[in-house]
């Protein structure tokens, strides 16, 4: 088998950005989108300060998180561990950018230029609309290598088989070469260097090695990079605050969450008590519009059908494939008032709304999300929005205080379940680390999940047993606190894992030296 | 007229020679007649020291070809006004009504004679970049020498932005115009200040990372942890502008801690003038019947001739001798019995004082940190070692120390680069394997090999082309505005000398003549290529005003700048993709460029002209034409202006003079000579030969990297550490200046001492300030620096967008770097916005940009720019020092140069972001 992959010696590497530029050259990358870039590290404090230059891209993981997510199979895996695109697929949906905890992927929405307004000669040239809206990154210049292995060449050896970016290196800081070849070049560089490899923890397997060392005898693991909550100047390397979903992604989640809960409440309400079956349509329109939120957000919607595409790995896929039977199952029980299409459905909304907590948790590359425990804070957010826009619709159809009371009572079995997730969840995430601007926006915003907040609400639905119109208060509140949360996690929460760097490297005679996880905090 | 345009051909050979740091080779790969991509030239890679790559500037080349901001047609103003606030009104032109007018200009100033009222010629031009402008300017060197005098002495940074002191006391001392650790044999390299990471180009870099690969040791001296910072082993941030305090306290290690036999003394004996015996009056003790100097031969317990057959010379101790004793202006002294010592014992008192201790304080660096770095060089010279190079036998020295801007030059520089060089005597490592070498020659001649520059000069040293300073011989009057000639004898008398006087004495004429001078005169036509000294000099309100003021300016332009802003007629030349050029590559060139091969690459055109540009060469041609100077200007070209000289040993493709000779032709015919020069004259391939291979070289002796041998061969001796003759040469100097009534160049000619003397900088800097603009200077308490820049420097490309892409990548772009505890104390944080101002009113805006890596009394602002014409760049908001530069005499040294340094004072800008 052949495993190609970049060693990157951090002990030569100036920060010159040559890589950078040469990759922009042979892709023809939009202004401002590097697949190729050199990151500019400093750890210490004055007067004892290091500074290292990390080059970064596309890992080309073992297990890539994008590969995973990908809905519509546009990424794949070839066997010689490339990571690829195919642009003619890709729906540009962008949950590869979000899956990826190195920050590899980008979407370009339009055609950019360097001066704006002006196309130059050569952006004319080597403008690719197929570009346009999917998902792009670093292909460690395949073309060149599958043209240079058919003319017999050596990838990493032969120049005209090698990724741009290795070609230019000045400093020969950058190789290029089969690891599984204990002979090759880059074998060769990993048996004589310490090495080490960016978010090991996370276990993608990514194929950038860091050498920082050379061999010492000494194979003792090493220590994690501390993490540093407030580094000076190290913004850049930092989390940041990710953008490729915004408002429209955080829609699907809060609309399909609660209207996945409301359809569970109507058809759960409906085994003690009439069932209000507008109320099912209610729900269906919330899914509805939280998949059309989505479809407004992906790059390329017009080729939307080939979110289908992966369900053997993709829970955006499988959340897509779940909302077909859903809303067929959902719309004939509201059209035929058949209370077993809704159970049916219910399960289906069930599995729609774990579908939404397992989106989430595949997101590598954001910790906020990643996290095991949002699954179950997902689920039982939207059954409490559910419910509790249930129980508001179920005071405005006149339902009997005894079952408005038994609502309340369920309301409150939730908000108290929900307040507890979320105190375990936020717990398990600042327990590992997390980016310190994620705990901080959550600890900040403090929308639904505070003791006050929750008290409250508790409270109300608690009052709202002897005075049911109250129901509406606490129904509303319910609503509005997990659409708040939601809405956090998604656009403000959801900072990315940035980068970070194990060891600083010996630069020639000296020693090398911790590293640092610049922004990330545990608490 | 002629057709201009050179073919066009697909997947191009090309070199970048934008920084000093080149040439470096390319391809550019060409797709319908449009260039897409920069490549490495992988052909070169056996040839070329850095495998045939170029750094992140030439992949600017393709934006900058295709740059919607270029000027595309000739214009010319039409608003007689200049200055920042008129608008020129430039309207576009046709190419021979703009080189009609530059005709018309230059044919009067030629009929009202070369030179004008003052004696300086009517003609200057400024080029930028070290020199650099020449790979790309064809054939206008030669329409320059079919001209006559021309003044460069309006500088664009030489002087105040380059290595200066290096450039002329190297020169001196090891034709050493730029110095270099001999980086792939050394084991330790101290550097202070030098930033070859980022400046160092393709060669500089692939040399210092192999080294570190091996495990080289490079500790990094300076107040700020640099690129060049994070790539060493250490780094040690010393309080700006005390180099030379740390420099000297590791001079007094190895002269009076470490043990006399560590240092390297047969080199010293033999190699230096430590032997030679020092007379009273400070020259040297000399033989009464041939003048030359003694030394004390242990052997026969007498004084002779430094250079007897057979000594053993004394490199210390006290000798009653007789002899003679000459000082300025061929005054002498007979001495009888007269008691001197050797100037290794003055050079050993003279250092005594300057303890670790001293320095310690003085650099705010705790002296068993001095001590150990001293003690370092001395355990890795590796003294009484040999290595064998191509199969000769050479001292093995594996040490080095580098300097950077702002240390080698400007005030300091002389007392740097002599303990430098000093030190590497000391260990026997000057000019010897692993050890401190130059570079080039550009003072000495002929500059295409340092060997052939070495020749005898008096007392047992090399020659040197010094500006005369004795009576009757000194020129009263220079021939450039900056007087150069008249000031500073060490600027040489070179082609290259304008360019290394006291360039911005240049621009301080424009503002008010200096006492005894003749009267500063603007230049009837100023031409400019390549260089914006409107943003890249210092002071640059008063450099504005001085240009704003000549009559006729004449821009190469690329895009509109701040620069040709005042100027009269605009040209677009093809830019280095565009034109066709042929140049010599390898041997030893600036920075770290150590060839093993010697020869020529090609710059062939990648595209087609954008719009009206012109290739440099028809340019030169047409505007030769015009002037009538077609045959000198041929005859120029014959004789090797254009790189290569047309005639030889075997061969001659001398052009017709009398003919008008079209683009293609001229280079085709260089090409011919090149092979020619190459072969022998066996071999006459032309540009279809370049245009294949891109290149064609020949062996170049790696032995010739080294000077030591060439001094060997002539049993010639180094200069140092003595300087008797820079001694003498300042006393004439002095003479002849206040025999003329020159008082103002007093502070000067103190830096003329034999042994040079400490001086408190910082304290000099801030008196100058406080004299000068009536200040108090504990209303300015931050040192302000600033650094080059890998993506930037030397480039002309602040206005291409991937540029500053790709730079923002690296802390520091644009921005002020601020250590965060110096930040906190004035209540700023990450992102703030202030203003800098100097004493002489500058100021400059940037966002605080919080680095740990830098000393709390220090700020830096990265590269040139607070521009505000360059289209694309006056878009930045980024800070830039040179408007707060003063242009002060305070601050000039002898050798007419100044260091980017100043106070400055923070103020928060509230509301901006």
């Amino acid at each position: 088998m052949t495993r190609y992959a970049i060693i990157a010696d951090l002990n030569r590497c100036v920060g010159c950005q040559t890589c950078t530029s040469a990759c922009k050259h042979a892709n023809a990358t939009a202004p401002n989108i590097q697949w190729r870039k050199v990151l500019d590290f400093e750890v210490g404090e004055f007067p004892d300060v290091t500074r290292a230059f990390l080059p970064v891209g596309c890992m080309h993981c073992d297990e890539p998180p994008c590969l995973d997510v990908c809905p519509s199979t546009a990424t794949r895996k070839r066997d010689d561990g490339i990571v690829t695109i195919d642009y003619d697929i890709c729906i540009g949906c962008a949950y590869c950018a979000i899956a990826c905890p190195y920050q590899a992927r980008f979407r370009v929405d339009k055609p950019a230029h360097a001066y704006s307004g002006k196309t130059m000669r050569h952006e004319a040239l080597r403008e690719d609309p197929n570009r346009i809206g999917v998902a792009q990154k670093c292909t460690f210049c395949v073309e060149q290598i599958d043209a240079g292995l058919a003319a017999g060449l050596v990838p990493g050896i032969d120049a005209e088989a090698t990724p741009a970016c290795v070609n230019s290196c000045i400093a020969g800081a950058l190789h290029f070469g089969d690891i599984e070849d204990p002979d090759s070049n880059v074998s060769n560089l990993l048996r004589e260097n310490r090495n080490f490899r960016m978010h090991e923890e996370l276990g993608t397997g990514p194929g950038i090695y860091y050498l920082y060392e050379g061999d010492t005898g000494d194979n003792a693991a090493i220590e994690p990079a501390p993490m540093v909550p407030d580094p000076v100047g190290l913004a850049q390397v930092s989390p940041q605050l990710q953008t490729s979903w915004d408002w429209r992604a955080a829609g699907n989640f809060i609309c399909g969450g609660t209207g996945t809960g409301l359809f569970v409440a109507t058809i759960l309400a409906g085994m003690m008590a009439p069932v209000f079956w507008p109320a099912l349509f209610i729900a269906l329109a919330l899914v509805g519009t939280g998949l059309f939120c989505v479809w407004l957000e992906i790059g390329r919607p017009w080729r939307f059908l080939n979110v289908f595409r992966q369900p053997a790995r993709s829970w955006m896929s499988r959340e897509a494939i779940i909302a077909l039977p859903f809303f067929a199952l959902g719309g004939l029980a509201w059209l035929l008032h058949s209370p077993l299409l809704g159970i049916l459905a219910a399960l289906l909304a069930l599995l729609f709304v774990y579908a939404q907590g397992r989106i989430l948790r595949a997101a590598k590359g954001i910790p906020a999300w990643r996290q095991k425990e949002i699954v179950p804070v997902i689920i039982a957010t939207g059954l409490t929005e559910g419910a509790g826009l249930f129980v508001v619709i179920a005071v405005l159809a006149g339902y009997s205080r005894l079952d408005l009371q038994l609502f309340g009572a369920a309301l409150f079995v939730l908000v108290a379940a929900r307040f507890v997730l979320w105190r375990q969840y936020r717990r398990a995430l600042g327990a590992g680390g997390a980016p310190a601007a994620t705990l901080s926006v959550l600890d900040r915003l403090n929308l639904g999940y505070s003791g006050a907040s929750q008290t409250l609400l508790l409270a109300l639905t608690l009052t709202s047993l002897v005075s049911p119109p109250l129901l509406i208060v606490a129904g509303l509140m319910a609503v509005a606190t997990g659409w708040g949360f939601k809405f956090a996690l998604v656009t403000k929460a959801a900072f990315n894992q940035g980068f970070s760097i194990e060891r600083m490297p010996a630069r020639g005679a000296g020693m090398s030296a911790p590293g640092i996880k610049p922004g990330w905090t545990a608490q | 007229m002629q057709k201009p345009t050179p073919k066009i051909s697909e997947n191009v050979w090309s070199y970048c020679y934008q920084c000093v740091a080149g040439p470096d080779l390319l391809r550019v790969d060409v797709k319908f007649g449009v260039p897409h991509q920069i490549a490495p030239n992988f052909d070169a890679a056996d040839i070329h020291p850095a495998g045939g790559r170029v750094c992140v500037k030439a992949f600017g080349l393709i934006q900058k070809t295709h740059n919607p901001h270029r000027i595309t047609t000739p214009m010319m103003r039409t608003n007689p006004k200049k200055g920042r606030r008129e608008d020129p009104g430039f309207k576009p032109v046709s190419w021979d009504e703009a080189l009609g007018a530059i005709a018309k200009k230059l044919n009067k100033a030629r009929a009202d004679g070369l030179k004008d009222e003052s004696g300086f010629p009517r003609i200057a031009a400024s080029f930028g970049g070290g020199g650099t402008p020449t790979a790309y300017m064809g054939t206008f060197p030669a329409f320059l020498a079919a001209w006559g005098p021309v003044d460069m002495s309006f500088g664009s940074g030489q002087g105040v932005k380059c290595y200066h002191s290096e450039h002329l006391y190297g020169e001196l001392w090891h034709r050493a115009f730029t110095v270099s650790p001999d980086t792939p044999l050394a084991e330790l390299i101290v550097s202070f200040g030098a930033n070859v990471e980022a400046s160092g180009g393709v060669c500089g870099v692939k040399r210092h990372a192999d080294a570190r690969a091996r495990g080289i040791k490079r500790i990094q001296v300076e107040p700020h942890l640099s690129i060049t910072g994070a790539c060493s082993a250490e780094w040690v941030p010393i309080r700006p502008k005390t180099d030379s305090a740390f420099l000297f306290a590791m001079v007094h290690y190895l002269l009076h801690e470490a043990d006399r036999g560590e240092l390297d003394l047969p080199f010293l004996k033999e190699m230096t003038s430590s032997p030679y015996l020092i007379a009273p009056n400070g020259y040297y003790l000399r033989d009464p019947a041939s003048d030359k100097p003694l030394i004390w031969d242990n052997k026969t317990n007498t004084a002779l001739p430094y250079d007897t057959e057979g000594v053993d010379a004394a490199l210390e101790g006290e000798f009653s001798v007789c002899g003679k004793e000459i000082g300025p202006d061929d005054q002498e002294w007979v001495h009888t019995e007269v008691s001197t010592t050797t100037a290794f014992s003055k050079l050993v008192a003279h250092i005594r004082f300057y303890t670790p201790e001293w320095a310690a304080e003085i650099c705010d660096v705790p002296a068993k940190t001095i001590r150990s770095t001293a003690r370092q060089f001395v355990d890795h010279a590796h003294v009484g070692e040999t290595i064998e190079i191509e199969g000769h036998v050479l001292p093995f020295r594996p040490v080095a120390i580098s300097l950077g801007k702002t240390v080698n030059n400007g005030w300091g520089g002389y007392e740097c680069v002599w303990a430098r060089t000093l030190m590497a005597c000391l260990i026997g490592g000057l000019e010897v394997p692993g050890g401190t070498l130059g570079t080039t020659v550009r003072l000495n001649r002929p500059a295409d090999n340092r060997w052939s520059s070495v020749t005898p000069g008096p007392d047992g040293f090399m020659d040197y082309p010094m500006n005369p300073t004795r009576k009757g011989e000194w020129h009263e009057r220079s021939t450039t505005r900056h007087a150069h000639q008249t000031l500073v004898p060490l600027a040489a008398n070179s082609p290259w000398s304008q360019a290394l006087g006291p360039t911005h004495l240049a621009w301080m004429m424009q503002k008010e003549g200096f006492d005894h001078l003749p009267k500063p005169t603007a230049p009837d036509v100023w031409f400019v290529y390549r260089t914006n000294p409107a943003i890249s000099f210092w002071d640059t309100d008063a450099v504005e005003d001085a240009m704003a003021n000549f009559p006729f300016t004449v821009c190469f332009a690329y895009t509109m700048d701040e620069t040709n802003h005042t100027a009269d007629v605009l040209l677009p030349e093809c830019t280095d993709l565009e034109g066709l050029q042929l140049i010599r590559i390898g041997g030893s060139k600036y920075v770290e460029q150590f060839w093993e091969y010697q020869g020529f690459a090609l710059r062939d055109p990648a595209s087609k002209p954008q719009g009206e540009a012109r290739d440099f060469t028809w340019i030169a041609t047409e505007l030769a034409r015009r002037t009538d100077l077609l045959e000198s200007y041929n005859k120029a070209i014959n004789k090797g202006a254009a790189g290569v000289r047309l005639f030889g040993e075997g061969f001659d493709f001398s052009l017709k003079e009398q003919e008008i000779h079209g683009v293609e032709e001229i280079w085709d015919t260089i090409c011919k000579a090149a092979s020619a020069e190459l072969t022998g004259g066996q071999e006459t391939q032309g540009l279809d030969y370049f245009r294949e291979h891109g290149f064609r070289v020949k062996k170049f002796p790696k032995e010739q990297w080294y000077l030591y041998p060439a001094l060997k061969k002539q049993g010639l001796r180094f200069e140092m550490p003595y300087q008797e003759r820079l001694l003498r040469i300042g006393a004439q100097l002095k003479a002849r200046l206040h025999e003329k009534g020159i008082r103002w160049w007093d502070r000067q000619l103190k830096e003329y001492e034999a042994l040079p003397n400490w001086q408190n900088l910082q304290t000099l800097w801030e008196t100058a300030l406080e004299d000068a603009f009536k200040v108090s200077i504990g209303n300015y308490p931050f040192w302000l620096l600033t650094a080059r820049s890998m993506q930037y420097s030397w480039g002309g490309n602040v206005g291409l967008q991937m540029i500053h892409e790709v730079a923002k990548n690296i802390a520091g772009h644009g921005g002020v770097v601020m250590n965060p505890a110096a930040a906190k104390a004035l209540g700023l944080a990450e992102g703030d916005v202030i203003e800098l101002a100097s004493p002489n009113g500058g100021t400059t805006k940037g966002a605080v940009i919080l680095r740990q890596g830098i000393r709390p009394d220090t700020l830096l602002t990265i590269g040139q720019f607070d521009h505000w014409k360059t289209p694309y760049a006056k878009d930045l908001k980024t800070p830039s020092m040179n408007a707060l530069m003063p242009m002060l005499l305070d601050l000039t040294d002898s050798t007419g140069s100044g260091a980017d340094l100043v106070k400055v004072s923070i103020r928060k800008i509230e509301g901006a972001s």
